[in-house]
């Protein structure tokens, strides 16, 4: 009930954003009964309806990683003094978010349901007769407990994702470690201190206002993200020379790769992922290089500061960019029919991969606001730090532009032949 | 409107401030001449930081007038204001707020840089306050891995850098254990005498304000001439609830 209530006072913008998790659940939902619709109808060759539910995953990762994404900016799930003084702490918080982020996303699973029922006439008022009926599989009753289980995959995945990426750590006292016995050190200290997770950057107690928290050491993905990356675009290539096994094809009229080349884009998006935190901080550093002035500075060592709350949700819509890309580039001559299906999937991936982004620098704006309060008390005029995020902003798209285009052209080349 | 007192750097008259409704200041006039150390004292919740916000140009009184150097800083623009502040006034807060990202005498330099001065000679002055305050070895230093009292130093010496008219310190010392307390404040009132620096210093203990030219107290929003609180004798109730129950 205290989440319910804690989602109900919210701030309008903070509505907003769940409202948009409820969507893009309500879009995911969708695409899974209509794929349980699609193998209602065609019950003999099971390939393609398990193909299908195989492409949902896509726009079902990226609703969860934007309502992980949406429940870590939730203002109400993050630590209070006062709450924490009667009892709320981090555990319970972490509950309240679990609940909050399961409450909005079966709200757009039910949405969904709704939708898929009225398109298929079952409940009262105007049905629609058109062409799409494949996917819907009017004639057929629908198997309740086969569409709850659908439905019910996107909240609960969310809820656990938001839950573990939320979990309280680093507070409690100090255990006795495996090894410790002999009176060993644990032996990375640092780098249990860099996988401290999302609230990571707040101090180990977050309730202390007076200690600043340590910085993060810079994020060094750029190794294997640069190999993982070649090794992509390396398989890609490999796979598109011999051409068979008609794989993973988008259904929806839409002929895709072989299943080689899908693998091979893929590793080149995680390449793209787990690389892009280190080239923000790359960006910082160089912002900041040679005799900064004051814009410069404050640009250059925020986003340092911030790489690697930026840099994931950025590599993934780099990543999300550069498939788009070539899609458009392999697809552009033959006019290729989109379904109505595979358009709501794509801009389900798209939306959701963009708002995650946002939100994500959402919250470092919070993360940053008594900095900021602190200079403007000083008489830092606004166009000052106006300026400076604008510098961040035209820094990493000048990185990550370039370098977007440049991978979607070498994982379009292969396809192009 | 009647013109302030010539010898009166800041002057305030008649403030009245609401925050949301609950009085915050009900009334409250001074003035503070140039290069005088100015206590506010008061128990907490007495308006001192409200005062020094009106007079910082921070918050615009719902009621009163605030001049500095005959200029109308209650009339004053929102820009106009935010220069103000930038140019002629110091702040420091009761903890030190300093910019996570920077070192400490980037810290230090950042007022002398949002004024434009070039970097070589903000870090120069702010490189030579940090040496006046002790704390030169921890110039290269982030704020995470200072101590508390050099943070606060480091709060200092950027409000001290670029040569303020008006410092404003809303209680500097009372994150701190009372050695650095006074260790502080007497580099405070030290570097502001020797740079003819006018001091409004807000503070809830009496040790403090005996380092100022004057006092002013406040008790509940107003402006009295001694804090005359009860004494704190027995608690209230024990005798009643002792033995006998």
């Amino acid at each position: 009930m205290l989440a319910l209530r804690l989602a109900r006072g919210a701030h309008p913008l903070v509505q907003l954003r769940r409202l948009l998790v409820a969507a893009a659940s309500a879009g995911t939902g969708f695409l899974l009964l209509c794929a349980l619709g699609y193998a209602m109808a065609h019950p003999d060759p099971s390939g393609g309806a398990a193909l299908r539910l195989l492409w949902c995953l896509a726009p079902a990762a990226a609703t969860v990683h934007f309502a992980v994404a949406v429940a870590r900016t939730d203002p109400g799930t993050r630590p209070r003094p006062g709450l924490s003084a009667i009892g709320l702490g981090p555990g319970r918080l972490m509950a309240i978010s679990a609940v909050t982020t399961a409450l909005s996303t079966t709200l757009g699973s039910m949405l969904a349901l709704l939708v898929f029922l009225h398109l298929r006439g079952d409940l009262p008022g105007v049905s629609f007769d058109g062409h799409a009926t494949a996917f819907l599989a009017s004639d057929h009753p629908l198997p309740l407990p086969a569409a709850v289980t659908l439905l019910l995959l996107v909240p609960l995945a969310a809820s656990v994702a938001s839950a573990v990426a939320l979990r309280p750590r680093g507070a409690g006292p100090a255990r006795p470690r495996r090894t410790g016995a002999d009176g060993t050190s644990p032996r990375k200290p640092a780098r249990t201190r860099a996988k401290a997770g999302p609230h990571a950057d707040q101090p180990e107690h977050p309730l202390d206002p007076q200690q600043p928290a340590p910085p993060l050491p810079a994020p060094g993905g750029l190794p294997w993200g640069t190999a993982v990356l070649a090794a992509g675009l390396a398989v890609e290539a490999y796979a598109s020379r011999s051409e068979a096994a008609p794989g993973l094809a988008l259904p929806g009229r839409f002929a895709g790769g072989p299943a080689g080349v899908l693998g091979g884009w893929a590793l080149t998006a995680l390449g793209l992922i787990l690389a892009a935190p280190a080239i923000t901080h790359l960006c910082g550093q160089l912002l900041q290089a040679v005799r900064p002035g004051v814009v410069r500075l404050l640009a250059g060592r925020v986003l340092q500061g911030e790489a690697r709350r930026i840099g994931r949700p950025l590599g993934v819509v780099c990543a999300v960019a550069s498939g788009a890309y070539a899609m458009a580039t392999v697809y552009s001559g033959a006019r290729p029919s989109f379904g109505p299906l595979s358009t709501l999937g794509a801009l389900l991936v798209a939306g959701c991969t963009l708002a995650t982004l946002l939100t994500a620098a959402v919250e470092a704006k919070h993360a940053r606001a008594d900095t900021t309060a602190a200079l403007l008390r000083l008489g830092a005029p606004t166009t000052v730090l106006r300026s400076a995020a604008l510098l961040r902003t035209g820094a990493l798209l000048a990185a990550f532009g370039p370098l977007t285009w440049a991978v979607a052209e070498l994982a379009a080349l292969p396809l192009a032949r | 409107m009647v013109a302030p007192p010539d010898n009166d750097v800041l002057w305030a008259r008649a403030l009245h401030v609401k925050h949301n409704g609950s009085p915050a200041l009900c009334g409250v006039s001074l003035g503070i001449r140039e290069g005088e150390i100015l206590a506010v004292g008061g128990p907490r919740g007495s308006g001192k930081t409200t005062l020094l916000q009106c007079l910082s140009g921070q918050l615009l009184p719902q009621q009163g007038e605030v001049w500095f150097n005959s200029a109308p800083v209650h009339t004053m623009g929102p820009l106009t204001r935010e220069r103000l502040r930038r140019d002629r006034f110091g702040w420091i807060d009761t903890a030190p707020v300093l910019v996570p990202e920077l070192n400490a005498w980037e810290n230090a330099a950042l007022p002398l840089m949002l004024r434009g001065c070039g970097r070589r000679a903000a870090k120069t002055a702010a490189l030579e306050w940090l040496e006046r305050l002790d704390i030169g070895h921890c110039a290269r230093k982030r704020p995470h891995a200072l101590l508390q009292a050099e943070r606060q130093r480091v709060a200092i010496a950027r409000a001290l850098v670029p040569a303020p008219k008006v410092l404003f310190a809303d209680e500097p010392t009372a994150p701190l254990h009372r050695a650095d307390r006074a260790h502080v404040l007497r580099t405070l009132t030290a570097a502001a005498r020797s740079h003819g620096i006018t001091v409004v210093l807000a503070t809830h203990d009496a040790d403090t304000a005996a380092l100022a030219d004057r006092t002013v107290s406040l008790l509940d929003g107003r402006r009295v001439n001694t804090v005359h609180l009860p004494p704190a004798a027995e608690a209230e109730g024990r005798a009643a609830c002792s033995l006998s129950v």
